[in-house]
């Protein structure tokens, strides 16, 4: 695959210590975060095993470390794409500010740190599954999948899901069904995520080459395919209620997010999003949608933290 | 993206150098720092005794980790059960000596 470098910066600006914070994709890290805390949390709740707070830190500390690290890697490897395209050009190695070198010695010794650090600091089975979303991420997704297949996000899209089941592995050293069920909603969540912003950016994606499902196989498919993945997350995230990992706040959060991501997909549905001829409308309703899933996950992982951290879980066969 | 930024000069450029290397001492001291303290903590929680073991407390199979609580079952039982022997035996060394 030929990719115009022309893109690429010819002289280089000094870093700053923002350049290295962004290396580190932060914004996935907050999400990543969030949903290895809940998993944390819900654990503490169902098993009723404690934790130390300080372990626990750690712990979500490690988590944060290995997705940087993750992230670090992704930029490392992925440079060349990202100059190309308008939307990553000014990340810190296209723009010149951090060597490629140096964002993958820094992606490296992170990983290194961040499963050390969760071995030290909880259990062998939360830093082996650290270590395989690190490499799922760092290696299978972004060096296997996302220039090969349409399908890139889908499988890999578990690399985002494993942090719950991290979490709750920190907690118990096992991984029940629960942490599963946690880890297919974010994986069956991910695909009308990222395609509802690829419907806007597939022109993006299209020059640089990555056969996003847009660009592969159009925009009506790819509207399609976000209504199916939304249909099939509905059950799936409303699955902690039959397992009683969800109570009575999980059920009406979960209710009621759910409904709005299925407006909201049938929406992009019945819209021309991604299409040649659509205007600023069309594309409201795709970033409209991404904006959305990014809350409906923020409120599900909410609600079973506000369940199992403050003592509001009112299982639902009492009612 | 072809806009020709000025090049930073040297002295400018082993400014930025210091900075991250100061930075790079915090990473490295908050490191260690996090190390110890975890550790002791670890330490303190773990009962070796009880046939608890500190950097392999997690299980990849529910066979593992029955056959570690078995065990570790095993050693308090023969524990208790030497203890019992000795305060057995130490009891009738003094109405031994009481005779």
């Amino acid at each position: 695959m030929s990719i115009d470098m022309t893109a690429q910066s010819t002289s280089p600006r000094l870093a700053t210590a923002r350049d290295y914070v962004e290396l580190l994709k932060p914004r996935i890290m907050m999400l990543v975060v969030f949903t290895a805390l809940a998993g944390l949390v819900a654990a503490v709740g169902m098993s009723g095993q404690g934790i130390n707070p300080v372990l626990a830190s750690v712990a979500i500390l490690s988590v944060a470390l290995g997705s940087g690290a993750a992230g670090a890697i992704n930029m490392w490897y992925d440079a060349d794409i990202d100059a190309v395209m308008t939307r990553t050009s000014t990340r810190p190695i296209p723009s010149g500010a951090v060597p490629k070198d140096e964002a993958l010695a820094m992606g490296l010794i992170m990983s290194a740190v961040s499963v050390l650090l969760m071995w030290i600091a909880s259990n062998v089975l939360a830093a082996g599954l650290l270590a395989l979303s690190i490499v799922y991420y760092g290696w299978f997704y972004t060096m296997v999948l996302k220039r090969r297949t349409a399908q890139n996000i889908v499988i890999g899209g578990a690399a985002g899901a494993f942090p719950p089941v991290i979490g709750w592995a920190v907690v118990t050293g096992t991984t029940p069904i629960d942490a599963w069920i946690l880890f297919a909603i974010i994986f069956f969540w991910t695909p009308p995520h990222f395609w509802a912003l690829s419907l806007v950016a597939h022109k993006e994606y299209a020059k640089a080459g990555v056969p996003m499902l847009p660009v592969t196989n159009g925009a009506k498919a790819t509207r399609t395919q976000i209504l199916i993945y939304t249909i099939l997350l509905a059950p799936i995230g409303l699955a902690p209620l039959a397992t009683g990992l969800g109570g009575l706040v999980y059920g009406v959060v979960g209710g009621l997010l759910t409904l709005a991501f299925l407006y909201h997909a049938v929406k992009v549905w019945r819209s021309q999003a991604g299409e040649a001829e659509a205007g600023d409308a069309e594309r409201k309703v795709a970033m409209g949608m991404f904006a959305y899933s990014i809350l409906y996950l923020f409120g599900l992982f909410a609600a079973l933290i506000i369940e199992h951290g403050f003592g509001l879980y009112f299982p639902l066969g009492a009612f | 993206m072809t806009e020709a930024t000025q090049a930073p000069d040297t002295q400018t450029l082993l400014k930025a150098q210091k900075r991250r290397n100061a930075w790079l001492a915090v990473a490295l001291i908050a490191f260690v720092v996090i190390v110890g303290v975890t550790t002791a903590i670890r330490i303190q929680e773990t009962d070796f005794s009880g046939g608890d073991r500190l950097y392999f407390s997690g299980y990849m199979d529910e066979a593992a980790s029955e056959k570690a609580d078995r065990v570790a079952q095993e050693r308090i039982a023969a524990r208790q059960a030497a203890e019992a022997a000795a305060a057995t035996e130490a009891a009738d060394t003094t109405d031994n000596s009481d005779e």
